[in-house]
């Protein structure tokens, strides 16, 4: 009866170990929905691949993984001097685990001041500009960390977050790293992400003297190509002719065919479309070819059936949707389940299931 | 591997002004440190004779802070220039604002008529002990040194590479675009203790290897002799030398006109700013050098040596014999120019850097060579016309 997230068992363990080898000092990253798996269910995950840190979003999602990974926990949401970092005790057992990411000068010495004893990194902005130090920053950080001796035992090292891959980061990250020599830190670790394995390679002949830690999360966890299905299950079919009226809003139907109502719905996160990455010309205009199709009447649905992308006969409701199948189409068999193409990040799975 | 620590910026400076200056106030200046670069020199200028030359400096109110030589390279058809300032300018790289010396520098180079500026920082980024780099050389799957952990990186030179990444400065590339400048690898021998105790001959004896202390052994035993001179025989032995050994290695020498110039420009600024030392076997010259000292820093610069006799190791003999002239005029460092990068084994130049890295010191990298187009279009077209000269 509901929307389900069917992982191959198998191919997907294979997957994480053979990325976790092909990448030493992984980090994997878990946050918001967990990619579609949970966090609790990736925290369990990252503990059977035998890392020693796991990165989350936000001080808020330290409470799912905590207790189903024991090693250190990165926050990748810089710390700011309010909101849910704040409720961290200092000095407690799961204070001690967390790393936060540190953005700005005037949030070291905020931190320090609230917890003298907080682990960190400091983050350098990237061509990205999200967050992050400038060079000068992280040089007058550096200043400000040795005026303290340094502070070696806390300081895990200096993030970088790389745009998604838009040519090679080699340069970028070069002149990065020079900056950051620069800030004579007592560190030498960088945590990275969005380096292609050859960038990494590049980089750590360049620097053998540094240790480059990749953070990864759709990689990772999404990196097995058909090790993931998602299914929705028949919940009810009916006939209709031309004109009869259906829906909640009555509607009529342009032709003969079948009402199907399917698991799957607006709080799964269906019928909500996040942006697709893709940005090309013959993609926005596919977004404006189905905005249209609203217009005249019926608008493509994520559910699939015998390979074929069915209609939405309405607007998807709450945990169910209505699809429309034109007369001659197979009509599936209510318990039946039928195909759902969705975003892993952007949908939450009534189950998952592992074999 | 350590990173030393950077020092914190003087900011109690004011601003600073550019302007001209004569020869006798820039070299005053030169004389004031412990070292700048030989090219740095007025005398320099005179040596690149076919360049318009300018000795400029940076004011403090009326306090001289900060000299260049600034040599201007003209666009073909065009009256304009590139202003190259090589290995230089000498100024205080460690106060943390290179903005505040760079940016009147370019406003007064403009006025000059320059499309584009060229330095050469002398500024180091990182060291190599001689010990890394042998195990470099012997490692096949290091080809660059860029491959091995540096024993030293600064964060000092980091910071001046990240100020001119800031302000827009371009770093000049080995490969490609203009032709090769200075070389940003260099070989190096402390003479003085980290703590800048100097270095007796016994112990900068002892942190070479045992090729070549059994070498300069060798040359002394076989009664290989080192004078030094800075006359006219001297200028033709070492030339003559000079025109055989480019013969041997392939290269294109450079004709004696030009090192008469160079011996008479530097030594009428210093009387032992330029020196030629001759190693003689039996009445026979079997090797011959340049040596330059400005300050405390002392550089091997050109060498030669005869095909015949090498047996005698005239050219270990004559580097002990600059090596000791360099400690005794107490100088912090003996100069041995620049290496490639490569540590392939297979790769020709790899020679060369074996033969330096004998000597015990240190590979050193500086920050290189930076332009900064000032007219973008003309530097442009100017970067083109080189590329395809």
């Amino acid at each position: 009866m509901s929307l389900v997230l069917n992982v191959d068992g198998p191919v997907w363990r294979d997957h994480l170990q053979s990325f976790a080898a092909a990448h030493p000092g992984l980090v994997p990253v878990l946050k918001g929905n967990g990619y579609g798996f949970g966090l609790g269910r990736l925290a369990r995950k990252s503990t059977w691949l035998g890392v020693d840190t796991i990165a989350v979003g936000i001080h808020e999602e330290l409470g799912e993984v905590a207790n189903r990974f024991d090693g250190s926990l990165l926050v990748l949401t810089p710390w700011r001097p309010f909101g849910a970092a704040l409720e961290l005790a200092p000095g407690s057992p799961l204070t001690r685990r967390v790393i936060h990411t540190v953005s700005r000068l005037e949030d070291v010495e905020a931190l320090l001041a609230h917890d003298p004893s907080a682990r960190f990194v400091l983050e350098r902005t990237t061509s990205m500009l999200r967050h992050g130090l400038s060079a000068r920053e992280l040089r007058e950080a550096g200043a400000l960390l040795e005026a303290r001796g340094g502070l070696a035992s806390q300081l895990q090292g200096v993030a970088l977050h790389l745009p998604l891959a838009q040519g090679s980061h080699v340069g970028e990250v070069r002149r990065l790293m020079t900056d950051v020599i620069a800030a004579g830190l007592h560190t030498t670790t960088i945590w990275v992400s969005h380096l292609s394995d050859a960038e990494l390679a590049t980089l750590a002949a360049a620097y053998p003297d540094y240790t480059f830690r990749p953070r990864a999360g759709t990689g990772l966890w999404l990196g097995a190509r058909g090790a993931t299905r998602v299914t929705a299950t028949v919940l009810d079919t009916h006939p209709v002719e031309r004109g009869d009226v259906f829906g909640y809003r009555g509607r009529s139907a342009p032709k003969a065919g079948t009402i199907l109502v399917v698991s799957g719905g607006t709080a799964h996160g269906i019928g909500l479309e996040a942006p697709a990455g893709d940005l090309s010309l013959k993609a926005r205009a596919a977004t404006l070819a189905r905005g249209g199709l609203d217009a005249v009447g019926f608008v493509r649905s994520p559910f699939s059936i015998d390979g074929k992308q069915r209609l939405f006969a309405e607007p998807p409701h709450m945990q169910a949707s209505m699809l429309f199948l034109p007369a001659g189409s197979r009509v599936p068999a209510v318990g039946d389940v039928v195909d759902v193409r969705v975003r892993y990040t952007a949908t939450s799975f009534d189950r998952t299931e592992v074999s | 591997m350590t990173t030393t620590t950077p020092s914190a910026p003087v900011t109690a400076r004011g601003p600073l002004a550019v302007r001209t200056i004569t020869g006798e106030e820039h070299l005053a200046f030169v004389r004031s440190r412990r070292s700048a670069s030989f090219l740095q020199t007025p005398a320099w200028g005179a040596v690149k004779a076919e360049w318009r030359r300018e000795s400029v400096g940076w004011f403090a109110g009326a306090e001289l802070v900060g000299a260049a030589l600034v040599l201007y390279r003209q666009v073909p058809k065009v009256k304009r220039y590139l202003a190259y300032l090589p290995e230089g300018p000498v100024i205080d790289y460690a106060d943390g604002d290179l903005e505040g010396w760079l940016r009147p520098l370019t406003t007064h180079l403009k006025g000059q008529g320059a499309f584009g500026i060229r330095i050469g920082p002398p500024v180091v980024v990182a060291r190599w002990d001689a010990a890394t780099v042998k195990e470099g050389v012997a490692d096949p799957e290091v080809r660059r040194l860029g491959q091995l952990p540096p024993t030293e990186r600064s964060a000092a030179g980091a910071t001046v590479v990240s100020q001119l990444q800031e302000l827009g400065w371009r770093k000049l590339e080995a490969e490609g675009g203009f032709a090769a400048g200075q070389p940003a690898f260099n070989f190096q021998v402390p003479l003085r203790t980290p703590e800048g105790e100097p270095r007796t001959e016994a112990e900068v004896l002892k942190g070479m290897n045992q090729l070549w202390r059994r070498n300069i052994k060798k040359a002394d035993k076989a009664g290989v002799e080192v004078t030094t001179s800075v006359d006219d025989a001297a200028l033709e032995a070492f030339h003559a030398l000079y025109v055989h050994t480019a013969e041997r290695d392939h290269f294109t020498p450079r004709p004696l006109a030009y090192f008469r110039t160079m011996r008479d420009a530097l030594n009428a600024e210093e009387p032992d700013r330029f020196t030629f030392f001759l190693a003689h076997h039996e009445g026979d010259l079997v090797a011959a050098t340049i040596a330059i000292r400005v300050g405390a820093h002392y550089w091997y610069s050109y060498g030669a040596s005869s095909t015949a006799k090498r047996d005698v190791r005239g050219s270990n003999a004559v580097q002990w014999a600059m090596v000791r002239a360099a400690l005794a005029a107490g100088c912090d460092v003996y100069d041995l120019r620049g290496i490639t990068e490569t540590l392939d084994a297979d790769d020709s130049h790899v020679g060369l850097i074996q033969f330096k890295v004998g000597t015990g010191g240190e590979a050193v990298e500086h920050v290189g060579e930076w332009d900064l187009p000032v007219n973008r279009l003309l530097y442009k077209a100017f970067d083109l016309y080189m590329s395809r000269r």
